[in-house]
């Protein structure tokens, strides 16, 4: 367990060394909120802001976790991943550490976001639906995170990872319910944006705005969520190189 | 001598390719050199060594233990330091070897990376950035790294690649007092003359298999014939001396080969100016183990055609 943290703690101070790389991580969600929630024309509803919000913090973790998987491919080229898997210490400590710092990243991010749409106009969720949106993120990020580094430890370097980072960011990213609701969207993309993962964090999220708790929705991200970490946490037990 | 590392037929095959073919060796508290072309699988030993790869067949035991059944057990008393030099440029020195000391779960922690870092002598700028440090001094605290749980064996991959002339010095010196203080370490290395003056023996790979294993001095003197290098001027029409044999030339050199080559200078000397040739310089050395290497392995360019895929199936899965 207290490997997990360790893990965690050597990528976060390298995370929070780097000052490019935290104004980034910190910036490139409120240019997201600002210029998909505000400068899109739409005419589906009167608060777009409100609308755009859980699509905005759902894309944010989408984002934070693929491209939290190049953190293990650097690892792995550089050579940190060989030295930690001879340690005795479990493999899979080297995946939860990875995740939890790739989600934690991006619950920070989301939280700027958070502050920022409020500051745009975004009405304020109550304490309980505000913890909820909170762990409904984390799931979606441990999901997220959990396959991009699983993906990651069999690539074997940066470039085959950003192809991989296109092929599913792109897709899960324009067939979710982000942008549109599902009744304004063709109708042949309805099903897909149904079935996609993303929309089931988004979808819960709004809810919430709501006052209502989509439980299925929510189950079948955590029962995804379940099922890819213990895949992930079979292939580092089992990796060789 | 107790055996800290013992393979039998130990094989890895990548598709068709034999990276490493039934290598059997039998290591006890030393300095042990593993030599080779690039490519030949010393790198694929030391990951199957280290339990990161699986060895297609033959078993190998580290301290004791199966590196597939008891993977855990060995992982516990040994350190690898892979040829890449990783270590976390925007930590400390103090920092990254805290890191290990807290995943090895060590006892003292503070007092133990306090001492590795003062052993390879990093302890006046352990709380610097690495970003300063310079590529010896990465490579040191690689070593203190690796240290920090006081291991019995020590894998070292190229442990000198791309450092200068003094910063090798002091990483060898550094590896041979380990090997005063009880560890076994197993070194691989492309540079002859330092596994001639540090490791206690050393192997020779080629293609993935064992092609000699002794101590240096020992390969040294199997050869038992010493190389003399001649410049001439004017003809000379091939014949020599009883004992001494010709070798080749080496741009305008002439290079011979004789038991007790110095003893053979004046013969040979005598037998050129008989035919009318000047020597304008004449040189005697024992042979060095780069002579032995050469000797034994097979250059890599006259190996027929280069099979592009399988060399980059190896490089991958190296």
């Amino acid at each position: 367990m207290k490997d997990i943290i360790y893990y965690f703690e050597r990528d976060l101070l390298r995370w929070l060394r780097g000052r490019l790389s935290v104004f980034s991580a910190l910036v490139m969600p409120a240019a997201w909120l600002i210029f998909v929630g505000l400068a899109l024309p739409t005419t589906f509803t009167t608060n777009y802001i409100d609308f755009i919000t859980p699509g905005i913090l759902v894309l944010t973790m989408l984002g934070a976790s693929l491209q939290g998987g190049s953190l293990l491919i650097f690892d792995k080229i550089l050579g940190f991943l060989n030295k930690f898997l001879a340690l005795p210490a479990p493999r899979e400590s080297i995946l939860f550490g990875k995740i939890c710092f790739i989600t934690t990243r991006g619950l920070i991010q989301a939280t700027v976001i958070l502050v920022l749409a409020f500051i745009l106009g975004a009405s304020l969720l109550p304490p309980a639906e505000l913890a909820l949106t909170y762990g409904i993120l984390a799931l979606f990020g441990l999901l997220l995170s959990a396959f991009s580094t699983t993906v990651a430890l069999h690539l074997s370097d940066h470039d085959s990872y950003a192809g991989f980072n296109a092929i599913v960011s792109m897709p899960l990213f324009f067939t979710s319910s982000a942008l549109m609701p599902y009744d304004v969207m063709p109708s042949w993309l309805r099903p897909f944006a149904y079935a996609n993962p993303v929309s089931y964090a988004i979808d819960s999220i709004r809810a919430l705005q709501e006052g209502l708790i989509l439980w299925s929705r929510i189950g079948a991200l955590l029962l995804l969520a379940v099922v890819v970490i213990a895949i992930s946490v079979h292939r580092f037990r089992k990796v060789t190189l | 001598m107790d055996t800290a590392i013992e393979t039998t037929d130990l094989t890895r095959l990548y598709g068709t390719l034999c990276a490493v073919d039934k290598l059997s060796l039998s290591i006890g508290n030393e300095i042990f050199g593993l030599l080779g072309p690039n490519g030949s699988g010393k790198t694929t030993t030391v990951l199957m060594l280290t339990t990161l790869l699986r060895p297609s067949s033959g078993s190998a035991r580290v301290c004791g233990h199966d590196v597939v059944s008891e993977a855990r057990e060995v992982r516990e008393h040994i350190s690898y330091v892979p040829q890449e030099m990783a270590v976390d440029i925007k930590l400390t020195g103090r920092e990254n070897v805290a890191l290990f000391g807290k995943l090895y779960g060590i006892d003292r922690r503070d007092e133990k990376i306090d001492e590795v870092l003062e052993i390879m002598e990093l302890c006046d700028r352990a709380d610097d950035l690495v970003r300063t440090y310079s590529g010896g001094m990465r490579r040191r605290l690689e070593l203190a790294q690796a240290l920090v749980h006081e291991p019995s064996v020590l894998f070292l991959d190229e442990p000198t690649i791309g450092l200068d002339v003094a910063a090798r010095r002091k990483i060898w010196e550094h590896i041979r007092a380990l090997k005063g203080r009880g560890m076994t370490i197993f070194v691989t290395t492309h540079y002859m003359d330092e596994a001639d003056f540090s490791c206690d023996r050393v192997a020779i790979l080629d293609h993935g298999r064992l092609v000699a294993v002794d101590s240096p001095a020992v390969l040294k003197s199997r050869v038992g014939l010493d190389i003399i290098t001649a410049r001439i001027t004017g003809q000379w029409d091939g014949t020599l001396p009883e004992g001494i044999q010709f070798l080749g030339e080496e741009e305008d050199d002439l290079v011979f080969s004789a038991a007790e080559g110095s003893v053979k200078v004046p013969g040979l000397v005598r037998c050129f100016e008989d035919q009318g040739a000047s020597v304008r310089s004449i040189s005697v050395r024992t042979p060095t183990l780069d002579d032995i290497f050469l000797s034994l392995v097979q250059t890599r360019d006259d190996a027929g055609g280069f099979d592009d895929h399988r060399f980059r199936t190896m490089l991958r899965r190296r």
